[in-house]
């Protein structure tokens, strides 16, 4: 098991945000949490991530107990995250995002390789790599920290919402690239999302987040078939 | 005309100095959104420390670098000791410790080196210069070359190293700066010493420049540089910078040369005023962002 979590607790004060969440993922899975705004998707990857504190349970990964570790070090151990509303760094360029994405990474022709693989991935990013990333619009800023994240090489991918205020076309482009990320590159993907129809039709799994809750789980095929799933996510 | 040159080189460097403090605190509120106004009191520490030095050694070098690393480590004690446990509680917290911390240190020389002005008569390995008939002295001469010199390593060390990017990035978005394996907290002590050993710099060449340390000679340049981060933008760096090269010269032509009657030390708060009513963000911020 690549990531296993084990009955996650996260509190704001008196409000309980996630409450006992478990689940695992696999090398190679791409696997989507869905649920309605509010349910503690984006709680969830923080606290993964190390950004949000624990108030109870555990993360493990490769085998590991890493709910200790800040969030630094979890990223140095090939976590990487794609935030909510991407939070790229608004008076760095474009190029000097993706430089920090690859921290303490030597610099040498892999990176540059890498670098230009991802810009032919995102051909807006290499247009753009001299200007400051809050001159980018919203899809670009989300390209952007998609890249970023990849150019470290992670060995999970946590994406948070990255389909929030994308034009629909965009939208199908992201999707369409972190399948591909996954297929083709065997990149481990963790999704959460409210757009339940287009993440769930590029996982293998799916859960759905109710209030802090886990409340449904299987493949992707069969939740997209799942009379629940279909009235409250997919509006059909 | 000559004059007027040597008044406008004067400003520079009065605005040189400026810069030195102000840049460290530009760099705490960067990474902490702390006012740091103790920063003045690591000057002034700086200003001792390199007196003391330079009387036992003679060397104003070692004495620069006695200063810079005693002052750099007073500033993390600093952040460790006061700062970092204070920064869950609102912003007005960390600032009023910071103010006592301020009045607490001015006490501490006071008691420490005595409650007189000590001249800082330090042999300069410089004479004065001539351009033309401009003549720029030693002093002067010798703040010209040690900020640009600051100035210089500090851009080299913030736009164009790995650690200079995180200490960027820190500021902008810590948390997101941590999930890319940047260190906050190395990296906001490391920004401290930094600042801190700028700041021992700018102290040494006040107490050169004017042949004078004394407890309270941080008072001045505590709310100056406040005035200052606010006029460049909060956290703005090249700000900071410009606008205490903006007010030195303006202090020293209009005050000095021109003669305006206004009290020196007023125009750093005309300014701060004048940009919170006509641009809040500051001269170099960003509208609503930071």
């Amino acid at each position: 098991m690549l990531l296993e979590v084990r009955s996650l607790e996260v509190s704001y004060g008196d409000i309980h945000a996630l409450h006992g969440v478990s689940f695992e993922v696999s090398q190679g899975e791409l696997v989507s949490i869905i649920g309605a705004n509010g349910a503690g998707k984006s709680s969830l990857l923080n606290a993964i991530m190390g950004i949000t504190p624990l108030a109870g349970g555990s993360i493990w990964y490769q085998g590991k107990d890493i709910s200790a570790l800040p969030s630094h070090e979890r990223a140095r151990l090939g976590i990487r995250m794609v935030p909510e509303r991407a939070r790229v760094f608004p008076i760095l360029t474009v190029y000097e995002n993706l430089l920090a994405g690859g921290y303490r990474r030597p610099k040498n022709k892999a990176f540059e390789e890498k670098l230009e693989w991802l810009y032919s991935l995102f051909p807006v990013l290499a247009e753009r790599r001299t200007q400051l990333a809050a001159t980018l619009s919203g899809g670009e800023q989300q390209m952007l920290a998609i890249a970023r994240a990849l150019i470290a090489e992670p060995s999970i991918l946590l994406v948070d919402e990255v389909s929030m205020g994308l034009m629909p076309a965009l939208v199908d482009k992201v999707f369409e690239v972190l399948q591909q990320l996954n297929r083709d590159h065997g990149l481990t993907i963790l999704l959460v999302e409210q757009n339940a129809s287009a993440s769930l039709r590029i996982s293998t799994r799916g859960y759905v987040l109710e209030t802090g809750t886990l409340v449904l789980t299987g493949t992707a095929a069969a939740l997209l078939a799942d009379e629940r799933v279909r009235s409250a996510y997919l509006g059909i | 005309m000559n004059m007027f040159i040597e008044q406008l080189l004067n400003g520079v460097a009065v605005g040189a100095i400026y810069a030195l403090i102000t840049l460290g605190l530009a760099l705490v509120y960067g990474v902490l959104r702390i006012l740091h106004v103790a920063h003045a009191a690591i000057y002034t520490a700086g200003a001792y420390v390199g007196l003391f030095v330079y009387r036992a050694t003679g060397s104003i070098p070692l004495a620069t670098l006695a200063a810079m690393a005693v002052c750099g480590v007073l500033g993390i004690l600093i952040e460790r000791a006061v700062y970092s446990p204070l920064l869950k509680y609102p912003p007005y917290v960390p600032l009023i410790s910071s103010i006592a911390m301020f009045l607490g240190f001015q006490e501490l020389f006071r008691l420490l080196a005595g409650p007189y002005i000590i001249a800082f008569n330090a042999r300069l390995p410089l004479s004065d210069a001539f351009i033309g008939h401009v003549r720029i002295s030693a002093p002067i001469l010798i703040i010209y070359v040690t900020s640009t010199l600051v100035l210089i390593a500090l851009w080299l060390l913030l736009y164009r190293t790995e650690i200079g990017l995180a200490i960027r990035a820190t500021s902008q978005d810590r948390a997101i700066a941590s999930t890319m394996g940047m260190d906050a907290r190395s990296l906001i002590s490391l920004t401290f010493f930094i600042g801190s050993a700028v700041a021992a710099i700018a102290g040494i060449l006040v107490g050169m420049h004017y042949n004078q340390v004394y407890p309270t000679m941080g008072t001045v340049p505590a709310y100056k540089s406040l005035a200052l981060i606010v006029v460049g933008g909060l956290g703005s760096l090249p700000g900071a910078v410009f606008a205490s090269l903006l007010l030195g010269v303006l202090e020293t032509l209009l005050i000095g040369y021109a003669n305006v009657p206004l009290p020196r030390d007023s125009l750093a708060f005309i300014a701060m005023i004048a940009v919170l009513l006509w641009r809040p963000q500051g001269l170099f911020g960003r509208k609503g962002g930071r």
